[in-house]
């Protein structure tokens, strides 16, 4: 008993390494400095929070792409908790990504709304922070902070506007559902941590890498496929897939629209990243199906095919009869987990590491170019709703293509790529995930897949369809287009035919580098 | 007086489920909120109990982060129910249905 505990006592050094927190570091100093700025600034100065967010967001984007290109350090810190890796890298750059283009749409959109702005900007760079912990967790506790960090900056942001009934609904349903699937992961990660203990007498442990050591020599398996299943419902809240998706449509029609933005690519890539840490890492494919490893493995890989499934058809299905963009939208982001799922699938199918980071990386890519289209296309609706969020049902969007023709050309193409065709984004999206899938084997899968982007033809087409060929019965005034929002669908839409054109460069960027050929780079 | 593992663990298991029931049969608001407290300090249970029969401080620790984000989850919670009660002046969640669920 001494003996063990003066080791133990041995073993509790720190392990700092602030270096590989730096992106997330900086984010969260950004936040704290905007706070401050927007306190002690007058009313006239306050627009300077969003160029400082912005400042913060680029300053971590540069941390983030040394990390990636010249790191020569350690691997992992804080004693397994940060763990970097280009799963890692990957979802952070997704995450600064869609921050900084959500602060470029919401700059004047806020001023001309009457909120605070200060407020609005540090809460969104305490999300990001929250999204990036998320992905760069190699502990159970990092991946929690991480999601309630996410998750409560985003419940305000949902109710921004406080006077307005059905953003305080939206924040009332998010944080209910929000905190409630919380609750399910924590329950989860409780009864890992109980049933990682082993039979030699080892504590239970919420390390990922350790937990996947400890499968098969737990105390308590039946606590550790409960605690399994508990948190695929947790996470499965949080990126919306199917059954657990009723929320999704309601939150995404009642934010303001940049927040709703927001929300439908951050924090569920965020979740993405998250969750295919813990179950691709945590509970990892084994080749003996008869262990417990293997049938834990075998369990939740065939609920998340069920899964992929369910959340696919519902999203389509759910998204023709939508009369609101928005919650068509957000129908649509449904069904996009739904095909993220299937590359999910392939990542957690395959014990090769080739295969497995070409299939992590396709659920990565996916994301990204989820966010880039989805982004650009809540710029076009932002501005077209007008102050209150106003007009966002079909109607109003009428026979505008022949009186906004810049408008809706941008939308129509987030509108295409959304649908996946061919020299867009969406399209080469949608290829790597289901060519993951197919390596996999999991053929009737992308089968189903392919049959629902056909239904999803419908509510995408017929968007352009009421832009181009409806006449118009109300007047139409051209909205302002100011130029921060410009500069976004510059980027969107440049980055639209990028990723659909040359994907190989974000792809190879993605992929996890084999240890050998790190050593000699 | 010694008590084992699974009291606790069962006693946890309970507390949980009457919290989702809680959450998916209550109309007020502030009823679901505290049964969403309820579920929270269902894990810290299953967390204490499991660490101490581990004579393992992890469990411990992630109870006080747990407390701390309850904390906070308690706090920008209430800050959302008051903005819907000065608007609306009811906290009923049948009436919150102006988005169609």
């Amino acid at each position: 008993m001494n003996l063990s505990l003066a080791l133990q006592i041995q073993n509790v050094s720190p392990d700092v390494n602030l270096l590989l927190i730096l992106p997330e570091l900086i984010v969260c100093t950004a936040g704290v400095i905007v706070m401050m700025v927007d306190a002690f600034a007058r009313p006239r100065q306050r627009w300077m929070t969003g160029g400082l967010a912005l400042v913060g967001l680029v300053a971590a984007m540069a941390a983030s792409f040394w990390m990636w290109s010249g790191w020569a350090g350690p691997r992992e810190a804080f004693h397994g908790m940060i763990v970097l890796d280009e799963l890692r890298l990957g979802f952070t750059f997704i995450a600064l990504l869609v921050s900084a283009l959500t602060v470029l749409v919401s700059m004047v959109w806020v001023e001309g709304e009457n909120l605070p702005a200060g407020e609005f900007h540090s809460l969104l760079l305490f999300a990001t922070s929250g999204m990036m912990l998320m992905a760069s967790g190699g502990d159970l506790v990092i991946i929690f902070l991480g999601l309630e960090i996410l998750s409560i900056a985003t419940y305000v942001m949902a109710g921004f506007r406080r006077t307005d009934l059905r953003s305080n609904e939206s924040s009332l349903k998010y944080f209910i559902l929000g905190s409630f699937s919380s609750a399910f992961l924590l329950y989860g990660i409780a009864l890992v941590y109980g049933a990682t203990a082993t039979r030699t007498g080892l504590a239970g442990t919420t390390n990922i890498a350790e937990i996947a050591n400890r499968l098969d020599v737990s105390l308590y398996p039946p606590l550790l496929f409960a605690g399994a299943a508990m948190m695929l419902v947790g996470f499965g809240f949080k990126i919306a897939t199917a059954p657990f998706h009723v929320w999704t449509p309601d939150v995404y029609e009642g934010a303001p629209t940049p927040v709703t933005a927001f929300m439908a690519a951050g924090p569920k890539a965020a979740g993405f990243a998250s969750f295919l840490r813990v179950f691709v890492f945590g509970f990892p494919f084994v080749a003996t199906v008869a262990s417990v490893q293997g049938q834990i493995h075998a369990a939740w890989l065939g609920a998340l095919v069920v899964l992929a499934i369910i959340t696919m058809t519902i999203g389509n299905v759910g998204a023709i009869v939508q009369n609101n963009v928005k919650r068509m939208l957000a129908y649509s982001s449904i069904a996009h987990a739904g095909y993220a799922l299937v590359g999910f699938v392939a990542a957690g199918a395959t014990g090769d590491p080739v295969f497995k980071s070409e299939a992590l990386s396709s659920v990565a890519f996916y994301m990204l170019t989820y966010a880039v289209m989805n982004l650009g296309a809540f710029a076009v609706v932002t501005l077209i709703a007008r102050s209150g969020d106003r007009r966002t049902d079909f109607e109003d969007y009428n026979g505008i293509g022949f009186q906004s023709p810049g408008l809706a050309f941008t939308l129509s193409l987030f509108m295409l790529s959304l649908l996946g065709l061919p020299l867009t984004a969406g399209f080469m999206g949608k290829i790597m995930v289901f060519r993951a899938a197919l390596n996999a084997g999991y053929y009737s899968l992308v089968v189903i897949a392919v049959l629902n982007t056909a239904i999803s033809a419908y509510y995408y087409l017929r968007l352009i369809i009421v832009m181009f060929f409806r006449e118009r019965t109300t007047s139409w005034s051209a909205p302002r287009v100011p130029a921060s929002v410009i500069v976004v669908l510059i980027i969107t839409v440049l980055g639209v035919f990028y990723l659909g054109l040359f994907p190989n460069r974000v792809l190879d960027a993605f992929k996890t580098r084999p240890p050998a050929v790190m050593a000699t780079r | 007086m010694y008590v084992h593992l699974s009291w606790y663990l069962a006693l946890s298991a309970i507390l949980f489920t009457v919290g989702v029931v809680g959450v998916i049969i209550k109309r007020n608001i502030i009823s679901m909120f505290m049964c969403i407290e309820l579920m929270l300090n269902a894990v810290n249970l299953t967390f204490v109990a499991f660490s101490s029969s581990f004579r393992d401080v992890t469990g411990q620790l992630f109870v006080f982060i747990v407390m701390t984000v309850a904390a906070a989850e308690a706090a920008v919670g209430l800050g959302i129910i008051i903005a819907i009660f000065r608007n609306r002046e009811s906290l009923d969640v049948d009436e919150a249905n102006i988005l169609r669920l």
